[in-house]
């Protein structure tokens, strides 16, 4: 018996999908090329697997920004907001983002994942109710972990359901936070938030919502899925990232509530790790000013995924959600789904590769992101792949069917 | 509690049969996850069907305590009770 017991199985399983080619969930960029292309096995690749949905990692201006701060304020600050102190930078990000958002506050983090375990973890403890959306992200759900809190699941995206659950708890005395996403991150599906705002109303609960997906992406403004239904203002906690839209690292959560500025003293995921540094603040900062003043972004954006959303239906793939610049292919079966991404990486294209437990219903994913700063010729190149790949894949299953009736035969 | 008879053990039991590939015989010792290797998530939506049916709600930190076949059923008695 040793500590690795609990993980025997993985190397097994790893092997398993390895043989078939390169291993999906390591592979390496020997070198970046810009926003959309990278050097993969010496291989030029377009890149359709990031979250870079505006294409600001290489955005000049964000780039300026962060060599300035680099310069100025040096590699890192060392330290804790609370214990080794914060910079103006941080202050100014923080009065940036909760005037985008036009709530009186917002406090950052060093990534999304502690954005949701620091906010999370201090606004519920024992004796409270969280209920969140199934398909929620691991990071919500390790933080209701370590709340104390009463979390029940509701199923996804389904307001009559978490309405009944709520209901179960009408005759109890206690605070209950509803907890979903803006645009879930695997089948690129939105929550339905108008109804969700509607039964969070009804039962008297405060609604937290992650929009770390949908920032750039959706609403006007590009203030998330929330502002696009029109119900920002039911909206009591929202929040995001600073790894997909804004190009850099690092998480933030907003708020009208008079007290949240205090959550500083009581979120150990924010008091008791280090800030972030001083390059990721000011190209955040830039990035999130050019997502304020160019809306053509977010048009280029949607243009680009409506284009490969049409071009991939057009082949007959199964897509999980409406058009989105997520857009998952839904895969027959996990080797299938590992043969797929194998051959679309020889192709030239680099999507993500998801199968269970990493997925809902226990499905194999082939998930692209469409990015605005994704060419024509990019889109172009990434849908001929598929139809390539996929061509080959029919053919390898009609060889295997044919095999399977010949076998059947012969017994 | 002796569950072996139970009505409740018989439903869920039936519920799991799609997960049974290997044909086992299950019984209140089975082992969720072991023995029949479900993965985690689909013993959360598993939960789900199972709260729906008997109109409860199963908090998932009583979840952890849930390893067999036996140990859901008493804890659907549990909660059927207290709620």
């Amino acid at each position: 018996m040793d500590l690795f017991d609990k993980i025997a199985g993985l190397p097994g399983l790893h092997e398993q999908i390895v043989a078939a080619g390169s291993d999906p969930f390591g592979v390496c960029m020997d070198k970046m090329c810009s926003a959309t292309e990278a050097i993969i096995q010496g291989r030029n690749v377009v890149l359709a697997g990031t979250n870079n949905y505006l294409g600001l990692t290489f955005d000049q201006d964000c780039v300026d920004a962060a060599h300035d701060a680099l310069d100025r304020l040096g590699t890192g600050t060392t330290g804790s907001r609370i214990a080794n102190g914060t910079y103006s930078e941080h202050r100014r990000l923080e009065d940036d983002i909760a005037s985008f958002f036009g709530f009186a506050s917002s406090m950052v983090f060093p990534t999304g994942y502690q954005a949701n375990l620091g906010v999370i973890s201090a606004l519920a403890g024992p004796g409270d109710y969280i209920l969140l959306d199934a398909d929620c992200h691991a990071c919500i759900y390790d933080g209701c972990r370590m709340t104390g809190a009463t979390v029940i699941r509701f199923r996804h995206n389904c307001p009559e359901d978490l309405d009944k659950r709520l209901k179960r708890l009408d005759s109890k005395d206690t605070n209950k936070l509803i907890i979903v996403e803006g645009l879930y991150s695997m089948f690129g599906d939105i929550a339905p938030l108008a109804e969700f705002a509607e039964v969070k109303r009804r039962h008297k609960a405060y609604l937290y919502v992650d929009e770390a997906h949908s920032v750039g992406v959706f609403g006007e403004k590009g203030r998330g899925v929330a502002e696009h239904a029109g119900v920002l203002d039911d909206v009591d906690f929202v929040v995001g990232t600073f790894s997909k839209s804004l190009g850099s690292i690092g998480g933030f959560c907003a708020s009208d509530h008079p007290k949240f500025p205090f959550l500083r003293f009581a979120s150990r995921p924010y008091m008791f790790t280090a800030s972030l540094s001083p390059s990721n603040v000011a190209s955040v900062t830039t990035a999130l000013g050019r997502l304020r003043s160019d809306p053509g972004l977010q048009e280029t954006l949607w243009r680009n995924a409506h284009a490969l959303y049409d071009r991939l239906s057009a082949f007959g793939l199964t897509l999980a959600a409406p058009p989105s610049p997520i857009i998952a292919v839904k895969i027959a079966t996990q080797e299938q789904a590992v043969m797929y991404w194998n051959k679309l990486l020889q192709a030239g294209v680099y999507v993500n590769l998801a199968i269970p437990p990493g997925t809902p219903n226990s499905s194999s994913l082939l998930r692209c992101s469409a990015s605005a700063a994704h060419t024509p010729e990019q889109i172009d190149w990434i849908a001929e792949a598929f139809g390539q790949v996929a061509e080959e894949m029919h053919a390898y299953e009609a060889q295997n069917a044919g095999r399977y009736l010949l076998r059947q035969s012969a017994e | 509690m002796d569950v072996a008879d139970d009505l409740v053990l018989r439903k869920v039991c039936r519920k799991l049969q799609q997960f049974n590939v290997r044909n086992l015989d299950l019984t209140a010792e089975t082992d969720i996850t072991g023995d029949l290797e479900i993965d985690s998530v689909a013993v959360l939506d598993l939960i789900m069907e199972v709260e729906d049916e008997y109109g409860i709600s199963f908090p998932m930190n009583l979840l952890s305590e849930i390893r067999t076949v036996g140990d859901l059923v008493r804890a659907i008695h549990k909660q059927a009770g207290a709620q």
